[in-house]
């Protein structure tokens, strides 16, 4: 910065508004890498949240911070728990911030997809069960049994020890169960 | 039997990871239908136009900083300025206070106003606060560029 005049710092801004930014990726790699995970993404953002506004918001937040980071992915599977592990982080930040985010008396119209043909009743169960969970057991069991997540890429995209999934997931199925079963039972 | 009517303590652990991942993914399928992210376009073109904007922003950080400490030499140099020339008008009315009092014309009225005070410090007040106006209008007028 020392031999810069104030017309070379104008020049430099003037560049930065037109020349294409540097991201971690090219267009086309970002848009299929995009098109395979967008969807599962949004899913995972908005049953951890419980709030599809900000699932939308996290999603695209995401990406960028995806496109950001300088790290050098070895695989498709590393970016994509890379990925998971910023949405994560993003979901937790955004609990600590807004509003609380899981309502645990949702209602059936906000979640109902017009073609949706499951039973309401037992979808809405699930959903307050999901809502009695912490935020990270619902994150594990979402990786574990939505996504197919491996132990070693639930605790990367958790930010966990490998070793200490498997009691996690254990205690979480079982917490998920007795909720289930108990609003079953009532 | 349904598992779920049956108490948690009665079912095995594979009955328990069944009806969870039955649940989840149950509630995956239906996420995935209501999914409905925007188009990949749109996504990359927002992302490049918030890298630009971060990039003008991190361009943009050390010109305030540069205007800053230009504003702020330009205050200094002012107020040394501003104290070399009061010390030196004190200097040059000393003579006139001098001569009031050898003549012996001094007036006892005008001799209760310190001169030196009233007539260098304002106007030199009146610069300063001019100059400081000057230097914040310049900055805006420059910033707005």
């Amino acid at each position: 910065m020392a031999d810069a005049t104030f017309l070379d710092v104008a020049r430099l801004r003037d560049a930065a508004d037109t020349a294409d930014v540097v991201l971690a990726m090219d267009e086309d790699a970002f848009r299929a890498f995009y098109d395979r995970t967008s969807g599962a993404l949004w899913g995972y953002l908005s049953r951890i949240s419980g709030d599809r506004q900000i699932a939308d918001d996290l999603l695209q937040e995401s990406y960028y911070r995806l496109l950001k980071t300088p790290v050098a992915f070895e695989s498709e599977n590393h970016r994509r728990n890379y990925l998971y592990r910023i949405a994560t982080n993003l979901v937790r930040d955004a609990r600590l911030t807004r509003r609380p985010l899981f309502d645990e008396t949702v209602e059936l119209a906000d979640v109902a997809a017009p073609e949706d043909t499951a039973d309401p009743e037992s979808r809405a169960d699930v959903r307050r069960a999901l809502g009695r969970l912490k935020p990270r057991e619902r994150a594990m069991l979402w990786l574990a049994y939505a996504n197919g997540s491996s132990h070693a890429e639930i605790a990367d995209a958790l930010g966990l020890k490998t070793a200490s999934i498997k009691l996690l997931l254990f205690r979480a199925r079982r917490k998920l169960a007795s909720t289930l079963q108990r609003q079953v039972t009532r | 039997m349904n598992p779920l009517h049956r108490r948690e303590r009665d079912l095995t652990d594979a009955q328990i990871e069944a009806i969870v991942a039955g649940a989840i993914a149950a509630e995956a399928s239906l996420a995935r239908r209501e999914a409905a992210p925007p188009s990949s376009a749109i996504v990359w073109w927002r992302a490049q136009m918030r890298a630009r904007q971060e990039a003008a922003k991190a361009v943009e950080r050390p010109l305030t900083i540069v205007h800053a400490i230009a504003i702020a030499c330009g205050v200094g140099l002012l107020l040394s300025a501003v104290g070399t020339l009061t010390g030196g008008l004190k200097g040059s009315t000393a003579w006139l206070t001098g001569l009031y009092e050898s003549s012996g014309t001094r007036s006892g009225a005008l001799g209760g106003i310190d001169f030196t005070s009233l007539w260098v410090t304002l106007p030199m007040t009146a610069m300063l606060i001019s100059a400081l106006v000057a230097s914040i209008a310049a900055y805006v007028i420059f910033a707005d560029e």
